[in-house]
């Protein structure tokens, strides 16, 4: 039943468009209002569940080249799940610790990480980067960011 | 206020110092951006967005047009010299481009390019300011039905038209519209999908998703090609001089596909890719000798870069005329309209003249700039080329995390564009065009203020869309969008099953 790639998303969109059917409904009613809050939604929630099983049931067949787009190799799959704890990492603390501190460290260990192994390059780009933006944007488009634990 | 005089106008604010620096920043940024494989004008726009906030909507805008040609001129570069489309736009380039790079004669492709770039988007801006203004004079007595209709066809057009599956793209557009109703209803009040979160009242801010479906997850892709080709120091470009002949071999195209581009361009859901891809199989399908095509031919450089070059410019119709955005690319520049406080439409060309015609005014000149940029400075420009991936995946993610957190000073937000990045990531894994969610997140809300409205002044009958001429014409159009390539798969299906 779940045989094809296209059969499994269909299925994910339709528990997904069912849940979102579902909390449709739950949206309150207002009496005298033409088109009230809920009725795009519940518009959507059916036009999804519509397309899901057209999805789950069509015949066409992935490409060559399709099947190549999804074929990653869990190693790299690692790698990317690895810069996105970075990233995670880096929103957790940057308000805390500070723009400049932690995007030098960022794109000091990202780039290391994903293979630039150039040190002196990359030491003077993490260093000159984060001070360029943050002069750019504190001093000349007035946007304040985050200046943490440096004295600045 | 006529034409000629709003031209006047528009050249007043494109000819300004300032107007003349904005266009200048907004090409260049454009042209480096664009040449980055994989990056493309999506991300070249939401990029610069937050440079914007404190400016004068003017230069402003006139910048973030400057990044969106000069990214499709610049996407030229990479496909011709690595074989790599900066943009998508681009990719019928790299069919006769890059084949000539390999003969030697990279300079001369580089020159090629940017003169059939130069062409086909001076062309299109022409008829750009020749056709706006009367389709906007026209749209002004539009209704909220004919409205609504027109932004229908938008989406069931980019549907149809994406590469692959027709199914998928319409789920992207559908999953577009579901984010939109996430937050505060703002006729009724209603909270919706909000689960309580404060976060959440005001609704996903459009640079979210436009940096999450597209820079964040065009930086996944990079990471995943990471190892993939640079420019090598010792690439010889070879001369940059185009020959009288060869200028006359490539005027035919030039000129025809500059014409075919800017009318692809204007109509929705089709835009540079589409328009390229169109024109060079045109002037293969004309030319003499077809069989050049694809070794190094001028006519199918040419052919592709006026067309791409002059479909960007013919985007802006609807844009600026109508309000209403036909493509991925353009919906963000509406973002960034609507970010500055400007709303294209109608009554732009009446309420904010200098917007309007500056746009357009600034365009000859960034034409011009591109141009000059382009043919003397392209050795030094696409040193670019050579920045490390690694250091430009880094780059890339901060320049967007930055966006982010400048416009709410929120990191729930940068959480969100994070989860966006994913979502961008695995629809392109998985065959989901990302242009008809975009679309759809930027025409959602205005599409269900147009439906209520028509139901207000029907008193709640759906008869308003069919009653008149021109919302009935529209739905029509948008229904057989979605139905004719769907019965052409299937009746070609049953033609091979029967051999």
């Amino acid at each position: 039943m779940l045989s094809t790639m296209n059969r499994r998303i269909g299925l994910l969109l339709f528990i997904i468009a069912s849940v979102y059917l579902y909390l449709s409904f739950q949206l309150p009613n207002y009496p005298y209002a033409p088109v009230d809050a809920d009725v795009i939604p519940k518009g959507l929630g059916i036009l999804m569940l519509i397309l899901s099983i057209a999805l789950f049931f069509s015949r066409a067949i992935e490409t060559e080249a399709e099947k190549a787009k999804r074929a990653i190799p869990k190693k790299e799959l690692l790698v990317l799940l690895a810069v996105f704890a970075m990233i995670f990492v880096y929103i957790l603390l940057f308000e805390t610790i500070g723009f400049i501190l932690m995007t030098a460290l960022f794109i000091f260990f990202c780039s290391w990480f994903l293979g630039y192994r150039n040190w002196k390059t990359g030491i003077i780009v993490s260093i000159l980067f984060p001070l360029g933006m943050y002069v750019i944007f504190v001093f000349a488009l007035g946007i304040a960011l985050p200046s943490g634990i440096l004295p600045i | 206020m006529d034409a000629f005089q709003g031209l006047l106008a528009g050249f007043q604010v494109a000819l300004s110092w300032e107007g003349i620096l904005f266009v200048l920043i907004g090409v260049v940024v454009g042209t480096l951006i664009g040449m980055m494989p994989g990056l493309g004008p999506i991300s070249a726009i939401a990029i610069m967005i937050p440079i914007t906030y404190g400016m004068d909507p003017a230069p402003a805008l006139v910048m973030m047009a400057g990044v969106y040609y000069g990214a499709v001129f610049g996407g030229s570069t990479s496909s011709i010299l690595l074989n790599a489309p900066g943009i998508s736009g681009t990719v019928a380039t790299s069919f006769d481009g890059y084949p000539m790079a390999q003969q030697g004669k990279a300079g001369k492709a580089l020159a090629i390019a940017a003169i059939a770039s130069f062409f086909g988007g001076t062309v299109s801006v022409i008829m750009l300011m020749l056709l706006a203004p009367a389709l906007a004079s026209v749209a002004i007595s539009f209704g909220p039905p004919a409205y609504f209709a027109l932004m229908l066809m938008g989406l069931t057009a980019i549907s149809s038209l994406s590469e692959g599956s027709t199914i998928k793209a319409m789920i992207s557009a559908v999953a577009g519209i579901m984010v939109v109703t996430i937050g505060i209803d703002p006729q009724t009040g209603t909270q919706r999908f909000t689960f309580g979160n404060v976060n959440l009242l005001d609704g996903f801010d459009f640079l979210v998703i436009a940096l999450g479906l597209f820079a964040i997850a065009e930086v996944c892709m990079l990471i995943m090609n990471r190892k993939n080709r640079n420019l090598s120091d010792d690439q010889k470009l070879g001369s940059l001089k185009v020959t009288r002949a060869d200028l006359k071999e490539m005027s035919g195209p030039m000129t025809r596909q500059s014409f075919v581009g800017f009318m692809l361009g204007v109509l929705p859901g089709a835009g540079a890719t589409i328009a390229s891809f169109i024109s060079y199989i045109f002037e293969k399908k004309i030319s003499k000798n077809p069989e050049e095509f694809g070794k190094g031919s001028i006519k199918g450089l040419a052919a592709p870069e006026s067309s791409n070059n002059a479909a960007t410019s013919g985007a802006f119709v609807p844009l600026l005329s109508l309000g209403i955005p036909g493509s991925g690319t353009t919906a963000v520049m509406l973002g960034a309209f609507l970010v500055l406080g400007v709303q294209p439409g109608p009554l732009l060309m009446s309420d904010r003249p200098e917007i309007f015609w500056g746009i357009i005014a600034s365009m000859y000149l960034g034409n011009i700039f591109l141009l000059v940029l382009n043919l003397p400075l392209i050795p030094y420009l696409a040193k670019i080329l050579s920045i490390p991936r690694p250091l430009l995946i880094s780059l890339v993610i901060m320049f967007s995390l930055i966006g982010v957190y400048s416009i709410s000073f929120n990191t729930f937000d940068l959480y969100m564009l994070l989860l966006f990045g994913a979502l961008g990531f695995a629809m392109r894994v998985f065959s989901f065009p990302a242009p008809p969610f975009i679309l759809a997140f930027i025409l959602g809300g205005m599409m269900e203020q147009a439906f209520r409205q028509s139901m207000t002044i029907s008193n709640g009958s759906l008869s308003i869309f069919v009653n008149s001429p021109l919302p009935l014409a529209l739905i029509i159009v948008s229904l057989l969008s979605l139905t004719i390539p769907a019965l052409i798969k299937w009746r070609s299906r049953r033609l091979l099953l029967k051999q």
